[in-house]
């Protein structure tokens, strides 16, 4: 695999999130300022256009030209998030070879960097209750000898039921965070984009 | 200076709170403040990279200090750190403080040159004046050190110390190494930090307050200075409510014909504006609005023209709470006249129930917008009182200081009394005055003359008679104002002294024949002074009153202020009885410091010129021997005490034992003797000054006080008085302006060997002593 592959992963999590950026926004309006659609649809469209612009010799140059890109032109906190973890994920592949393992270290570093920014907990209802127990099953998958794919679909269905997970708890981050106990009922959107990437990185990465 | 960075989701809630905050400073002294929001003008979002940049933009080897709003615009703000110059990003301060409020306060600090921690400290407390107004509990207060030294001031601004005074008076305040504390008298807030903004808004001190600000540290006394000069300008305000005209001290519009006579129509001012005719329309509170906008008009053209006391009426015709209950009436049903007359006559009877005089002086002004208002509703066009003889109930001092002298004829006061302040403005503005009319009848416009001397008042009198009686006395006048400069000496040879009771400077300019000032009422002189005058401003004032007098001597009566005379930069306590109260020398026995000045204000025109100087309000030797202790080394100084306690007058002799004279105030001995307010209009004719137990006083006073003695009060601008008092023994007589000539004369005509003072001390009242002179 190569920086193909990558450029491959972020115009599909672009279609995706483009497909589902109606339903996002709807999550969001339940909860929070709805625009998590629209802003996670904007930054992506402009990803895909530094990419059709652009190309790259590697997967880290690629993937922190697209947190760059996410930190600028979402808008919403989902952007300064995903930016961070893009970047970081980027940085932690610079110089490396492309495995299950390096990948998983990549996805390690852009995740921490998703806590350092927002430092949430794992059950405020944030994309932190997606990514948690998805890098738990990605590590598993790898350290039971499992390929990149196999790999990232358990995270992906992990991803999946850390986001229904979100549904009965009561948000202590983000604007949904103003909302109290209202917030209980709902799908949180962050963790509903988190799991679309997720999936996306299993159908095109490996 | 620190730079400032705005992070919001919304460009245009960036853009407005800039402006709400740069508006607080002025452009040269505002900090860099750089805008890092929206995705573009219409896009809400928050974008890291612009964050970084706006950082570059606004960096400072102060630091920076970012304000933001909230969610991403934390985390792009945080994350914008990262992608700056690491150096850069140790400046960097984000801050937790509310966007609006905290940057109003971050910029009016960075302005002063404060540093990073001072701002950012100042901006998190952003929040404080909004919860103290609305009652939320606050926690934190700002430390304050003790005071080393202090100084009292009032605010003047006619909105108290809003926002942009504030913002002056903690940007002045942090340009000193002090720290600077005030404290709000009238409501007993504070103190508080006088460089923090938002502490000074918790203050929330309005117009007429009393601060106390203490200042300690190296330039403590610096910045107490430069913070009374702030508060002297209105703490930049300006002074919109004072035009020149109103700015000058009661006394010194042009003054009127100085005779005791006078004919002309009728103008009747007070009078009961008759409702009968009004027919209500459909659109009441529309017809009460448009009489609000012109009276409105009418008032601030006259504020502008006389000043502070039509800025009162502006407050009273806008008062919320009043106007509410107007409009509730009308919308029950009441014409707008029934529901203004009813509302705004029902707030002057409880003003009038007061028993505090300023309030009760209140109600003049509350009756008088009410009958603004009334005319203007019933379409009555208001009779300013321009030419003719004024007709009133009571005169009160605004009238008095704002009528046009030179075409008003005379006023003629229904109320007796011969010693209120409108009347003794009135006569020091040479006005013919009437007192004591009573209740007689008189049609407006129709022909009326009045004869102060035989206390003669007319409706349609004999005109040819009258203007004779004017003729004669403008030829006194005239001959007396020729002779102005001769000596009143008297028929058998004594001579006395005539001088001037100067309150302006301009009264001394005036003066004609007198043998110098024996009255310098400096309360008066700098009564239109927010801050106290320097030491080198009262040499220069008092040395313009020696020189418009010819060098003649001038009798500088040092701060007499309290009772009826408060001072704006030395405010004083309210009292039950400020009569009995701390008046005149008993301020300062507490407080010093202005009465220190004044002294060597005094000591230094001394040097220069021949002056006395005189103490008020002395009661007993003790206060004697602390004020000559006050005064240090006499040189050539001739120093005395005021006469105006009945126990002082009594005592005189052991009072004046180290003094060169005495002096007697009429007007107080007579209250004090007679125990009669000379502003109660009830009591007022108790208090006349030639009550004979008054006389007594004064006789007992010459022939025990072992020194000259003087009297300065209203009795010595009396021609017929002067006399009798010359004949009792005193050698100086101070009058107003205009009658220094008419006493001079009527000295010249006396034989003061034929005034039969035994008669006139033994007399049953005061009536029988004006019939004996």
């Amino acid at each position: 695999m190569g920086v193909d592959s990558f450029v491959s992963w972020l115009r599909d999590v672009a279609v995706s999130l483009h497909d589902n950026a109606a339903y996002l926004t709807e999550l969001d309006s339940a909860i929070g300022d709805a625009d998590h659609g629209a802003n996670m649809d904007r930054g992506f469209q402009a990803v895909v256009g530094v990419l059709d612009e652009t190309s790259f010799d590697s997967a880290d140059e690629l993937l922190k030209k697209a947190g760059m890109t996410l930190v600028s032109k979402v808008g919403g906190a989902s952007g300064p998030l995903y930016g961070t973890f893009f970047l970081r994920f980027g940085t932690a592949l610079a110089g490396a070879d492309l495995t299950p393992e390096t990948i998983g270290k990549g996805l390690h570093a852009g995740v921490e960097g998703v806590l350092a920014r927002g430092k949430a907990e794992l059950g405020d209802k944030t994309m932190y209750d997606a990514w948690a127990p998805a890098l738990e099953a990605y590590d598993a998958a790898v350290a039971g000898g499992s390929d990149l794919g196999t790999a990232l679909t358990a995270a992906a269905e992990a991803a999946a039921k850390g986001r229904d997970a979100t549904i009965p708890l009561v948000a202590r981050k983000g604007r949904a965070s103003y909302l109290g106990e209202r917030s209980a009922g709902h799908q949180d959107p962050g963790a509903t984009s988190t799991t679309l990437i997720l999936e996306s990185a299993a159908r095109t990465l490996p | 200076m620190i730079g400032i960075v705005v992070v919001s989701h919304s460009r245009a809630l960036a853009d407005a709170a800039v402006g709400l905050a740069a508006e607080m400073v002025a452009e040269d002294k505002r900090p860099v403040i750089a805008v890092a929001a929206g995705l573009d003008a219409t896009t809400f979002g928050t974008d890291a990279m612009a964050v970084s940049e706006a950082l570059g933009a606004a960096d400072s080897p102060d630091g920076v200090l970012v304000l933001l709003d909230l969610g991403s615009a934390v985390l792009s703000a945080e994350m914008a750190l990262e992608f700056v110059d690491p150096e850069l990003a140790a400046r960097v301060r984000l801050t937790s403080a509310p966007l609006v409020e905290g940057l109003v306060a971050a910029v009016v600090t960075a302005s002063t040159d404060a540093s990073l921690d001072a701002v950012a400290a100042e901006a998190e407390r952003g929040l404080a004046g909004k919860q103290d107004h609305l009652g939320v509990a606050t926690t934190e207060t700002a430390p304050v050190v003790e005071a080393d030294r202090t100084v009292e001031l009032v605010v003047g601004n006619e909105h108290g110390l809003h926002a942009r005074p504030a913002a002056r008076l903690v940007g002045l305040v942090n340009g000193f190494d002090a720290v600077v504390a005030l404290t709000d008298l009238d409501t007993g807030k504070g103190p508080v930090d006088a460089g923090s903004l938002s502490m000074v808004a918790t203050l929330n001190a309005q117009q007429g307050h009393r601060l106390r600000v203490g200042a300690s540290g190296q330039q403590a006394a610096e910045a107490l200075a430069a913070v009374e000069e702030l508060a002297k300008q209105n703490f930049g305000d300006g002074f919109p409510e004072l035009a020149p005209a109103g700015s000058q001290p009661i006394g010194s519009a042009p003054g009127g014909s100085g005779l005791d006579v006078a004919i002309g129509p009728a103008v009747l001012a007070g009078a009961q504006i008759e409702l009968g005719d009004y027919v209500a329309g459909d659109n009441e509170l529309g017809r009460l609005d448009d009489a609000l906008a012109t009276a409105g008009d009418q008032l601030r053209e006259l504020r502008d023209l006389h000043g502070d006391i039509f800025a009162a009426h502006l407050a009273l015709l806008g008062d919320r709470k009043v106007l509410d209950d107007v409009r509730g009436s009308i919308a029950a049903g009441a014409s707008a006249p029934a529901a203004w007359q009813q509302v705004y006559g029902a707030l002057a009877t409880a003003f009038e129930g007061l028993d505090d005089e300023y309030q009760r002086e209140r109600a003049q002004d509350v009756r008088a917008v009410r009958d603004r208002v009334l005319r203007l509703l019933v379409g009555v066009t208001e009779k300013a009182p321009t030419e003719g003889i004024l007709v009133v109930p009571e005169l009160d001092a605004a009238t008095a200081a704002t009528l046009d002298a030179t075409r008003i004829a005379g006023i003629a006061v229904r109320a007796a009394g011969t010693t209120g302040h409108g009347v003794i403005v009135a006569r020091s503005r040479g006005i013919p005055l009437i007192t004591g009319i009573g209740n007689v009848e008189v049609p407006p416009g129709a022909v009326v003359s009045f004869d102060a001397r035989t206390g003669s008042f007319e409706v349609a009198p004999d005109e040819d008679r009258v203007r004779a009686t004017i003729t004669e006395r403008e030829g006194e006048r005239s001959i007396a104002i020729e002779d102005a400069d001769r000596p009143a000496t008297t028929r058998d040879g004594r001579t006395i002294d005539v001088l001037v009771n100067v309150g302006v400077i301009q009264d001394a300019v005036d003066a004609r024949g007198a043998d110098g000032s024996g009255l310098v009422r400096t309360e008066v002189l700098f009564g239109d002074r927010r801050t106290a005058p320097t030491v080198d401003e009262q040499v220069d004032a008092f040395r313009a009153i020696a020189q418009a007098l010819g060098g003649k001597p001038i009798t500088i009566r040092t701060w007499d202020i309290g009772g009826d005379k408060p001072l704006p930069f030395l405010p004083q306590d309210r009292e039950a009885n400020p009569f009995l109260g701390e008046r005149g020398l008993r301020v300062f026995r507490r407080r010093p410091e202005l009465l220190r000045d004044q002294l060597e204000a005094v000591r230094r025109t001394a040097a220069e010129t021949p002056v006395h100087v005189m103490f008020p309000m002395v009661t007993t030797a003790d206060e004697v021997a602390w004020a000559l202790q006050e005064l240090g080394p006499r040189d050539g100084l001739e120093v005395g005490i005021m006469v105006e306690v009945p126990a002082a007058a009594l005592r005189v002799g052991s009072l004046a034992t180290e003094l060169d004279f005495v002096s007697i105030g009429t007007n107080d001995l007579t209250q004090y003797t007679t125990a009669a307010d000379r502003t109660n209009a009830a009591v007022a004719p108790l208090a006349d000054g030639l009550d004979p137990a008054v006389l007594q006083l004064i006789d007992h006073v010459v022939r025990n006080a072992g020194v000259r003695v003087a009297v300065c009060g209203d009795l010595a601008s009396d021609p017929q008085a002067a006399v009798l008092l010359a004949a009792l023994g005193v050698t100086e007589l101070s009058a107003v302006g205009p009658q220094v000539p008419l006493v001079k004369a009527q000295l010249r005509q006396a034989d003061l060997g034929r005034v039969d003072t035994a008669a006139v001390l033994a007399a049953r009242d005061a009536a029988q002593v004006r019939g004996l002179l």
